[in-house]
């Protein structure tokens, strides 16, 4: 118990460090930039720039630390640093903590976690550097129509496979038997909205849907509909 | 001095480059402290391996289409910035979209044409609209992922199975918002994501058929590529 403490207010307390110190740096480089070359913004220029984007990102950050926190624990300071949350940094925790079997806020869970999005964060890392390495000769092969295309597909290609993982997911030796029923009539009215009335906002679409699918859930538990089973050792 | 000149600029290179190296840095730091962790908890180390090498290689894909992001940006904003800001919390969209605010708050009708007729000072402004306008969900972090955590492990302690259902919520959240969006957007996209669905329950099948336990550290690389393969086939045969 003492040592989960000890990790868990050092793992908290490098990931607000490592956070401040990010945003110093992010805020530096311009800062130093400007300084050097004496090009700074003033200030009504810089807010009437940035307001409407502030109007936009400011919510959407909300809902998305709501949303990803639960789910990636302390990884998600390195998470947030270093961005692509839903294409690339939670489908690769999500599938870390499958291949662990290991659950969701458990402290093993949230090593786990953060151990999967460190390796994709210095991976991507990596590999945009050598692209800025190989700038002129990747080009042709990276703009060319088929790869322009397959990126396109990305998020359900990634969403797909991941979506049967979690659907069929044992991990930590528990199964929650009928949770996929307490999507449904939030799917649904996402889709009636989009279709039929206006285009939804992704974020907001799932800052809504849990609230949705949590009183889903409740009502489907309380009927008996959605069960917990914890399996023995033998699965 | 021009525009590029500034945003090509030597100085921004070496500026960037360290941002980076630190941002490397951060990430060992928490892979160590994990890692570490990790076993004290008794997950082996072959495990952990596996887990690691998982991430790597499904990382591989989605990274090329973020330097297919990075060639795009370079054409408005040169090549050190896009390099740092997809290293860090960007993304192309809303690189063009920051880069776009600024260029019609100066009053030109596009951002090549920014690039084209501004003067290097614009750059300035580029950067820290870019750079501000983005910080929210770092900020909001540091004051609340602790807390967050706790009373999600307090829940889950306290209300048992209820408790274990309310963590499962959020990705069905997810779920719920992501598929009528996937399907309503066209039989392609909606097609890649049935795809990907299939080959990943064939090759769950074929490891548990075939004993072949190594599948499982690419079934997630497979899974994407093979589909969006079938995506490029699949919009080429329907044009």
């Amino acid at each position: 118990m003492k040592q989960t403490d000890s990790y868990t207010r050092s793992v908290h307390r490098i990931g607000r460090v490592g956070s401040v110190l990010a945003i110093l740096w992010m805020l530096g480089i311009p800062a130093v930039m400007c300084g050097v070359y004496h090009m700074f913004p003033s200030v009504p220029d810089l807010l009437l720039f940035g307001s409407g984007l502030l109007a936009m990102y400011v919510p959407t950050a909300v809902s998305e630390v709501i949303t990803y926190v639960p789910m990636l624990g302390s990884a998600t300071y390195i998470t947030f640093i270093t961005g692509n949350i839903s294409n690339l940094k939670l489908p690769c925790a999500l599938n870390a903590l499958e291949m662990a079997d290991v659950e969701q806020n458990t402290d093993a869970g949230d090593a786990v976690a953060t151990v999967a999005v460190a390796v994709s964060s210095i991976v991507t890392t990596l590999i945009v550097a050598l692209g800025v390495l190989l700038l002129v000769p990747l080009r042709p092969a990276l703009e060319s129509e088929p790869v322009r295309i397959a990126g396109n597909y990305m998020l359900p290609a990634l969403y797909g496979c991941l979506f049967l993982s979690q659907m069929t997911s044992k991990a930590g030796g528990t199964v929650i038997k009928g949770k996929m029923k307490a999507a449904v009539l939030p799917g649904i009215l996402v889709f009636v909205i989009h279709v039929f009335l206006a285009p939804v906002n992704r974020g907001l679409a799932i800052l809504a849907c849990i609230p949705l699918c949590m009183l889903c859930a409740w009502v489907l538990y309380r009927m008996g509909q959605i069960k917990v089973v914890h399996l023995d050792k033998d699965g | 001095m021009g525009y590029f000149d500034a945003a090509n600029a030597p100085l921004l290179y070496f500026l960037v480059a360290a941002g980076i190296a630190y941002i490397v840095g951060l990430s060992a730091v928490f892979l160590c402290k994990s890692w570490k962790r990790c076993l004290e908890l008794g997950i082996s180390g072959a495990k952990l391996r596996s887990v690691a090498r998982s991430s790597a290689v499904f990382t591989i894909v989605p990274s090329v289409s973020v330097v297919i992001g990075l060639f795009t940006l370079s054409t408005v904003l040169g090549v050190p910035w896009p390099w740092y800001r997809l290293s860090v919390v960007g993304s192309v969209s809303y690189e063009l979209m920051a880069a776009d605010m600024v260029a019609s708050g100066m009053g030109y009708s596009s951002v090549s044409e920014m690039t084209a007729c501004a003067d290097y000072t614009v750059f300035g402004a580029v950067m820290f609209v870019m750079s501000m306008c983005i910080l929210a969900g770092i900020v909001i972090n540091i004051f609340a992922v602790e807390k967050i955590q706790n009373g999600m492990n307090t829940l889950k302690k306290k209300q048992g199975d209820w408790g274990t259902i309310v963590n499962s919520c959020f990705f069905l959240g997810i779920v719920a918002a992501f598929t009528p969006l996937i399907f309503a957007s066209g039989t392609v996209y909606a097609a890649a994501f049935l795809v990907s669905m299939g080959v990943a329950a064939l090759c769950v099948l074929c490891m548990r058929r075939f004993r072949l336990n190594w599948l499982g550290s690419f079934v997630l690389s497979i899974s994407l590529i093979v589909s969006m393969a079938a995506s490029v086939l699949l919009e080429r045969l329907l044009q």
